[in-house]
This record gives C-alpha cells, structure tokens and sequence, in this order.
C-alpha cells in the first residue's frame, strides 16, 4: 500500500467518522426538539382502537485490533442504523392482531432491506392458554424477543456471546404457532411458558451467507424448520425468574461455491438450551444466562461434517443511579469448537471471545437516550459459524485482543 | 460440605427476609393507596397477586370480568402502587410495557396525569381499574378490597 493510498483511506476514515457522528448528532438535536412528534399514535378503525408505536436507533463504533460487526470500526463507522413501526389493535376481549416492520444496515449486513419483524393474530382463551399463529418473535432465554430493542437495555449491546448482534436474524422470529400461558401457583409464585413450531428464512442480507463468502461459498438460501419451548418460573420473591429455553432446527442451506452448486443440512437437529435466572427489583437488575448451542452438518454438498459447539454464558448487572441515568456492567463468555476446521483448543484466541463491559445509558427524556459502551475483548472465536469477526474486513488476520469503544442514540415513542 | 449448608441457609435466610419484605411493603401501601374498578366489574376484592398480573397484562380478566389497567403518570400513590404491588419503578414499569408492545404482545395501558383523570376514566370506561391516593373521592366507581 502507498503512501498516497494510505492518505486516501485515512480521509475516507476520518469522513466516516465525521458522518456518523453528524448523524448522530442530528438525530438527537432533531429528536430532542421535537419529542412531541414522538407520542404514540392511537387512532379508531371501525370503532377499534388502533396503536402506533416506532422506534430507531443511530450508532458509531470505533475499535483498536479488529474490525468488529463487519464494519470498518478500526476507522471508526457509524454503519450501525435500523429502525422499527408498529400498528396493533385489541379487536375483541381476547383477541389482537398487530404487525412490525423492521429494517436495518450493520456494516455489509441488513442493508435497509424492509421485513416483517413480527405479524401475528393472538387469541387468549385465559391467562393460562392463548395461542398466536403467524410472524412471532421467538421466546428463547431472557432477551431473544427484544434484544434489539436497546431502548428497553442499559447496554448499546446485548452480551454478545448469547445475543450476538450480527446473527440478530437466525432465532429472533419463526413462521409459525405459539402456545403460551401463565399459571398460578399458590404461594409458591407463578409459572409461563411458551411452546412453538416454526419456519425460519435467513436473508442473504443476514451474518451467515456473509460469513460463507469468506469460505468461497455464495449461499442463496439457508432456511429450515424450527420448534422449542420455554418454561419460567417467577419466584415469590419479587423480581425473581428462573426459567429454561430449549430450540430445535432441522435447516439446510444451498449456493455456489467455486462456480458449481454446493449444498448443505443439519444432519442431526441444530439445539440450542438456555438456562436463565433474573433479579429485578427497583432499579436493580441483575441477569445470567448460559447458552450451549450444538450444531452438527453436513457440509460441501453433504460430503463432509461438521459438529460445531457453542457455549456461551454472561453475567450482567445495571443499577438507575438517577432518574436518567443507568449504569451497567457484564462478563460474556464465549467458545466454540469444530471438528472439521480441527478447532478443540478454546484457550487459543480463535477459540473463544471474553467481553468485559461497562456501559452508561442517559434518558435526555421518556422518548430519546443516548448509551456509552466500552468492551475489552479477548480472543475473537472464528470457528464454522460467525461470531461479531469476519476475515472480510480484517484481511491481513485477527488480531488476539480487540478493544471498543459504541456511542449509540435511539427513540422509541 | 459445610459451606455448602452454609450457603443453603444464608440463601434461605435472604429469601425468607425478601418474601417478609415483599409483604410488610404491600400491607404499608394499603393505607396510602385505594384501588379502583368500574362498577362493571363484578369483584369486590382483589388478591395481591391478580393485582399484580392485572397490571402486568399477564391477566385480563378477574372473576369472570374482562379488565382493562389504568395507570397513573406520576404521584406518590402511583410511586407506592408501583413499590408495593409491583415491585417496580417508574421507568421499570414503561421498559417492561415497551418490551410487550414492541414484540406485540399487549398494547400500551392507559396513562393518566392525575387521580381525578384516573376517576373520571375509570367511571366511564368499562372494566377499567386503576390506583388512586386513598383520601380522594372516586365517585362513580368501586374500591376494591385488597387481599
């Protein structure tokens, strides 16, 4: 590389950062000026009381090491925007019907191409049985459903080793059906749970096609049916829940890979089993999850396999020190092994990812916040399946430790 | 082994101290807060639990009466209602009702700005229940006794 190309690239750096972060500052000046045209919209249809709500949010990362989230944050990048609308209505006692569009660009992924998010009609017989069949937001540990809602988080990112951001499109919905309740149990607090069947369809915008790219693999579609459960138990100790997920995936994928077709499926059911307990009380919130993902293959047109084994674990906590202020901080946990690529060592760099967080969250007030993140990672976990690194934009390898730094805006109404 | 015991009994002590907690607080907040209904409603008491999965949309009927919260913006009945039976703040309480709307999962309650707009609501609107300090007159609705 010249000189020369080095200055260009700096320049275009540095207009990067400058971007984002006129971006940033003109969604908060313009979303502070304004909050009234942010109060959720309720309207009559036929009678029927019909409401509004949207959210987006605006981020820059900036990294020291890697390049994280298949953005250039080495440079500093504000590629990090989506945004959310949703309309709902209560049509009779016990039954709703309401949808969400969603769209977003993180880095190479997303590229602001619109999908339903969730779409669904959801008859409650009784506390204890309702049904919803369509588009669902899956139920799967603590934060599947809403781990991109950050409006509802302390943190500008969830613990990326069980809420990995890039892979946000692989279990946050499925096509399908939800049994769900919650039943008393007397003194001894209460009990929910949720059961499904599904469809899932990745994007050929979403983490894994982008992954295999790196592979030399062009996958076109990657889809499959899933079904899994979730049991919780809120204790009667306020503000304590302690539950289980499970998730099944039979999946199989298709694409190019060096000009001539190429084919992949589970060869067992992909499983996912999440273990959870939260205490909330006050402004306190305490979590910790532990995700062991296990995923067995048949890869290059079904004539090689690969078992991949994820596990995956974080502790967090975050305390509202004021009115709008939170403070947060967590350990995430991340490994993988996988016999086809020979990866069995977790203690090597390639084997596993530790995130050390501590994050600040400001309400400027009830509609627009602004979060401060720092992460200190080790290791960057690049096994079979993506996990926040990709060789795309760290062409000359990983580095073993990456330091980070999110600023991240959103509004919700 | 014995750390083990010991554990045990310090986290039975902590739960046992929790759960006491829990109960002295909401027995604080029934003098200071009144709970009501629309007189459509056909219960006439309310145990601490149905209070708390009414509020937390988990529950949205009561004695065979289809039931609809009412929420106050602010106040000190409101900040006791919301220690007491929900164990919740203020800003926990919206976080948790944004994270039903944005999944789909219930509509955002109503919200009032003061316990007469709470009153007047609630004695209008069928099935609606809602908190209130409990010196303030609620005519036009029930008060529901709290079990």
């Amino acid at each position: 590389m010249t000189r020369e190309t080095v200055g260009i690239d700096n320049r275009r750096a540095s207009g990067a950062r400058l971007s984002a972060a006129i971006r940033i500052m003109a969604l908060g000046t313009v979303l502070c000026a304004a909050p009234t045209a942010l109060y959720a919209q309720e309207f009559k249809i036929a009678d029927k009381a019909v409401q509004v709500h949207g959210f987006g949010s605006q981020g820059f990362v900036v990294t020291e090491g890697n390049n994280w989230l298949t953005m250039d944050t080495t440079h500093g990048s504000g590629a990090m925007t989506d945004f959310g609308l949703n309309a709902s209505s209560q049509l009779t006692k016990k039954f709703r019907l309401g949808m969400q569009v969603y769209a977003r660009n993180l880095g190479a992924l997303g590229e602001f191409q619109p999908s339903v998010d969730w779409a669904f009609g959801d008859y409650r017989f009784a506390s204890w049985l309702g049904v919803r069949a369509g588009k669902v937001k899956t139920t799967l540990g603590l934060y599947t459903d809403t781990q991109d809602l950050d409006f509802l988080h302390a943190f500008a990112l969830m613990p990326q080793s069980v809420y990995p951001l890039d892979l946000r499109d692989a279990n946050i919905s499925h096509l399908g059906g939800d049994v769900y309740g919650t039943a008393p149990l007397g003194r001894a607090g209460s009990i929910s749970y949720t059961a499904y069947v599904g469809h899932r369809d990745d994007s050929v915008h979403s983490a894994y096609p982008y992954f295999l790219l790196a592979r030399g693999t062009h996958d076109s579609t990657y889809l499959g049916y899933q079904w899994g459960g979730d049991v919780r138990w809120n204790a009667p100790i306020q503000g304590l829940v302690v539950g289980v997920s499970g998730l099944g995936e039979r999946l199989h994928g298709e694409g190019i890979r060096l000009g001539l077709p190429n084919r992949e499926k589970s060869r067992r059911p992909d499983t996912t089993a999440q273990y959870f307990s939260q205490y909330a009380v006050g402004n306190l919130k305490v979590d910790a999850e532990y995700k062991h993902f296990n995923r067995d293959h048949l890869i290059r047109n079904f004539n090689s396999e690969d078992v991949a084994d994820v596990r995956a674990w974080y502790v967090s906590g975050s305390y509202r020190v004021m009115k709008r202020l939170e403070l947060g901080t967590y350990y995430s946990h991340y490994t993988i092994t996988s016999t086809f690529l020979g990866l069995v060592d977790t203690t090597l760099p390639s084997g596993h990812d530790y995130d050390k967080v501590v994050s600040g969250s400001i309400d400027i007030n009830r509609y627009v916040n602004v979060k401060l993140e720092g992460h200190f990672m080790n290791g960057y976990g690049f096994g079979p399946y993506p996990n926040g690194f990709y060789p795309q934009v760290n062409p000359t390898g990983f580095a073993p430790t990456t330091k980070g730094l999110v600023v991240k805006t959103g509004f919700n109404f | 082994m014995n750390i083990i015991k010991r554990t045990h009994v310090l986290v039975a002590v902590a739960g046992l101290w929790l759960s006491f907690g829990a109960v002295s607080r909401a027995a604080d907040v029934s003098a200071d807060v009144k709970v009501i209904a629309n007189p459509s409603v056909s219960a006439s008491e309310i145990s601490s639990e149905d209070l708390k999965a009414v509020f937390l949309a988990v529950k949205t009927s009561i004695a065979g009466s289809q039931v609809e919260p009412v929420l106050a913006k602010s106040g000190r009945a409101h900040d006791e209602f919301l220690k007491g039976y929900l164990g919740k703040s203020d800003a926990t309480l919206i976080t948790y009702f944004r994270g039903l709307v944005f999944t789909g999962k219930a509509s955002m309650p109503k919200v009032c700005d003061s316990d007469a707009e709470i009153v007047a609501y609630v004695a209008k609107t069928k099935g609606a229940v809602g908190y209130i300090g409990a010196g303030v007159a609620a005519q036009g609705t029930k008060t529901l006794a709290i079990r």
